[in-house]
């Protein structure tokens, strides 16, 4: 009897939790009534990216000032539930799928998608996790909004070179004429990664060894990876922490080896290695400490704020509103059968017939 | 005869040490390969990282010893930090109205609630229904996690990481406790020095640090010689719950920022520090020197191998064999006794 009671009154519980956050629709984002089918199904492949959270946020705003009724899913980095929860909508009468797609550049996993909306004669637009040029063209109703991911790795390098060649002397701390760096690497496998680390650096390099200035040599001699990776791959302000506290025992200026540049795959990783540095005495100008240049990417608030007091350099904008803006676009030109990229934002470059880059920009204060 | 008596006597304390054994071995090849290891910053840095997990592995731990686990942890660090982060700000982005932080005690209580409050349910579940506590903590892990993403989405904050939090907040937590030349320890060894102290008095000189092992290495005696079985469980997930509010506080801190990945995959780390350090899964044993020694071999791996310019895929590796050796040691007692 006690048991049963329990359960009931867990239940109970459930439906109330439910019955909350069916009344406050706009924090959860899910402003679809139960009873119809909503005109755009959003799939998400993680709820807890910050940035795409930005998007998603934006993207709300979107849909709801042009009236158009959305739901918004979390696969929860899990392509299986994606696929489960696309075909689900499907069955649901949603009219336009969105696909921000967990597995990128799978064409198994694209082809599965739209094989699926096809069959219900269903439109799609994959966003920001990127998906072939191939398989996206070989389908009508189908479009892709993304960047193109190397940008931000370009104009990052671009940065990181342009500051260090301005301020040569005063970042060489030790004064041997090389600047040694550290990388710190979000994920292994993810192209945007792989590009960040790769262009990060190169780019500088290339801006340097053009001004006859030598190019950035890693602070580790005999790391032959040239950078340091998050064990989780969750491009973490945590782990960029760790490192940078176990490099700092080994490089600094008592040593004569402090390092002297950080360059990070994101804004998250790079707060990690500024917080650090505060805790060694670096990076608060305001304190007339020397400030080592930190340079993330995505532009996140907390980066912009520590850019503008000095204690980090800079960061690459990546526009959020820009790519709910593209999406929202397009799924209503294709709800009302207009062209897919009509009346689309002339600031964002088109690609062939099925695709659009929002640009990235450069923000260092 | 006496001679082979002497030489299985040796292996046995060789294996029955075979921790320390390792850690000594790791540290004397990373201090050949590259003398600074064993230089003062270096071991203040190895004796900070274990400082900043060892509350959470202290609370994992109770769990363990109960022939239990606990995969909850992680998400209750993580929501902890989020709560912790912003309500010790400057920038008030999930509650847009505050215009104040709130005081430091306040928060503690507060992440302190939330934390025993989550732990209390696993225990709640754990000693009323009877079920497996990796069932249990593997839903209100789920829960917790749905409850750090809505936290994240409240007011004008978007999902974003939290930052900018109040430099009385910072100093309390990674201010300078003393300084040995230019190399300074942070506050937060202390306070781990401190929850070392306390968990070691409550695991050993208490009724209920007792109770506990009692209720690890048989349920059944323990409830027929009197023991409250029931609410010895619930009392160790609650104090679990809190090391780990403690552990989200300072990491808020120590990392300067807290969004909804943070915590993730702690608690794979403290599980296996408690287990390198000889807490059994079996239930009922287990040292507070243990668990130490588990979290500091974790982090000598961590900085030595990072010293050597080892592949990161390596540390993988050589962390799941350690873990391997370790419970084979550990099994190897058991085994032994039958």
């Amino acid at each position: 009897m006690k048991k049963l009671l329990s359960v009931l009154l867990a239940v109970l519980m459930v439906f109330a939790l439910v019955g909350c956050s069916n009344n406050n629709s706009s924090e959860g984002g899910e402003a679809a009534p139960a009873s119809d089918a909503e005109d755009v199904a959003v799939f998400w492949y993680n709820h807890t990216d910050a940035y795409l959270s930005s998007v998603r946020s934006a993207m709300t705003d979107a849909f709801e000032s042009a009236g158009v009724s959305y739901y918004h899913y979390d696969a929860n980095t899990d392509q299986a539930t994606q696929t489960d929860q696309i075909r689900t909508a499907i069955a649901k009468g949603v009219k336009v799928l969105v696909v921000n797609q967990v597995e990128a550049s799978n064409d198994d996993v694209t082809k599965t998608i739209l094989d699926a909306a096809a069959e219900a004669n269903l439109p799609v637009v994959f966003f920001n996790r990127s998906v072939s040029e191939s398989v996206v063209t070989s389908y009508a109703n189908t479009a892709y909004v993304g960047t193109d991911y190397t940008q931000a790795g370009h104009m990052e390098g671009q940065m990181v070179g342009d500051y260090v060649l301005a301020n040569y002397d005063t970042v060489d701390l030790n004064g041997d004429g090389v600047i040694s760096y550290v990388m710190f690497k979000g994920q292994e496998g993810n192209l945007e990664a792989d590009a960040r680390t790769q262009y990060g650096v190169e780019d500088a390099d290339a801006i340097l060894t053009a001004a006859g200035k030598p190019a950035l040599a890693f602070y580790d001699e005999n790391n032959s990876d040239k950078y340091l990776l998050d064990l989780n791959g969750a491009w973490s302000a945590a782990a960029a922490n760790d490192y940078m506290e176990t490099i700092l025992s080994q490089y600094n200026e008592a040593n004569g080896n402090m390092i002297e540049l950080v360059i990070a795959n994101n804004d998250d990783m790079a707060q990690g290695a500024v917080a650090s540095l505060k805790n060694h005495g670096y990076n608060d100008p305001s304190q007339g400490q020397v400030v080592v240049p930190v340079f993330g990417v995505d532009a996140m608030d907390f980066a912009v704020a520590l850019i503008n007091e000095g204690s980090m350099t800079g960061t690459v904008k990546q526009d959020a509103v820009g790519m709910a803006d593209a999406v929202k676009t397009i799924a209503v030109n294709f709800m009302n059968g207009a062209g897919a990229f009509d009346g689309i934002n002339s600031a964002y470059e088109l690609e062939g017939t099925w695709r659009v880059n929002i640009p990235y920009s450069a923000y260092n204060g | 005869m006496k001679k082979k008596f002497d030489k299985k006597q040796i292996l046995d304390l060789l294996l029955n040490n075979a921790m320390y054994i390792i850690i000594a071995l790791l540290v004397i090849y990373v201090a050949i390969k590259r003398p600074k290891f064993l230089g003062l910053a270096s071991i203040v840095n190895i004796i900070s990282l274990t400082a900043s997990k060892l509350p959470m592995a202290l609370g994992i731990a109770g769990c363990i010893v109960l022939a239990g686990t606990d995969i909850s942890a992680g998400k209750i660090v993580g929501l902890s930090a989020c709560i912790t982060a912003s309500l010790l700000t400057t920038v008030y982005k999930i509650f847009p109205s505050m215009t104040a932080p709130l005081p430091i005690p306040v928060v503690l209580l507060i992440i302190l609630c939330v934390g025993g409050f989550i732990g209390l349910v696993n225990g709640f579940c754990v000693a009323q229904f009877d079920l497996h506590p990796y069932i249990v903590t593997l839903s209100t892990q789920l829960i917790v996690y749905g409850l750090i993403l809505m936290y994240m989405m409240l007011g004008t904050n978007n999902g974003m990481a939290l930052s900018g939090m109040t430099d009385s907040y910072k100093k309390l937590v990674t201010g300078s406790l003393f300084k040995i030349g230019t190399v300074s320890i942070p506050m937060y060894v202390l306070y781990a020095a401190c929850f070392v102290a306390i968990m070691w008095v409550v695991w050993n000189k208490t009724t209920f640090g007792k109770n506990m092992f009692a209720v690890g290495s048989n349920k059944v005696a323990a409830e027929v010689s009197g023991v409250n079985v029931k609410k010895t469980i619930m009392m160790v997930f609650t104090l679990a719950g809190m090391m780990y509010a403690i552990t989200g506080f300072i990491d808020a801190a120590r990392v300067g920022s807290a969004n909804a990945t943070t915590g993730l995959n702690y608690e794979s780390d403290a599980i296996s520090a408690c287990v390198i350090g000889g807490v059994s899964f079996v239930g009922g044993t287990g040292k507070i020197s243990g668990v130490i020694i588990g979290v500091l071999l974790l982090q000598v791996i961590f900085a030595g191998l990072n010293f050597l310019s080892v592949n990161a895929n390596l540390i993988y590796i050589v962390k799941g064999l350690i873990i391997l050796i370790a419970c084979a040691i550990d099994m190897r007692k058991y085994l032994t006794k039958k």
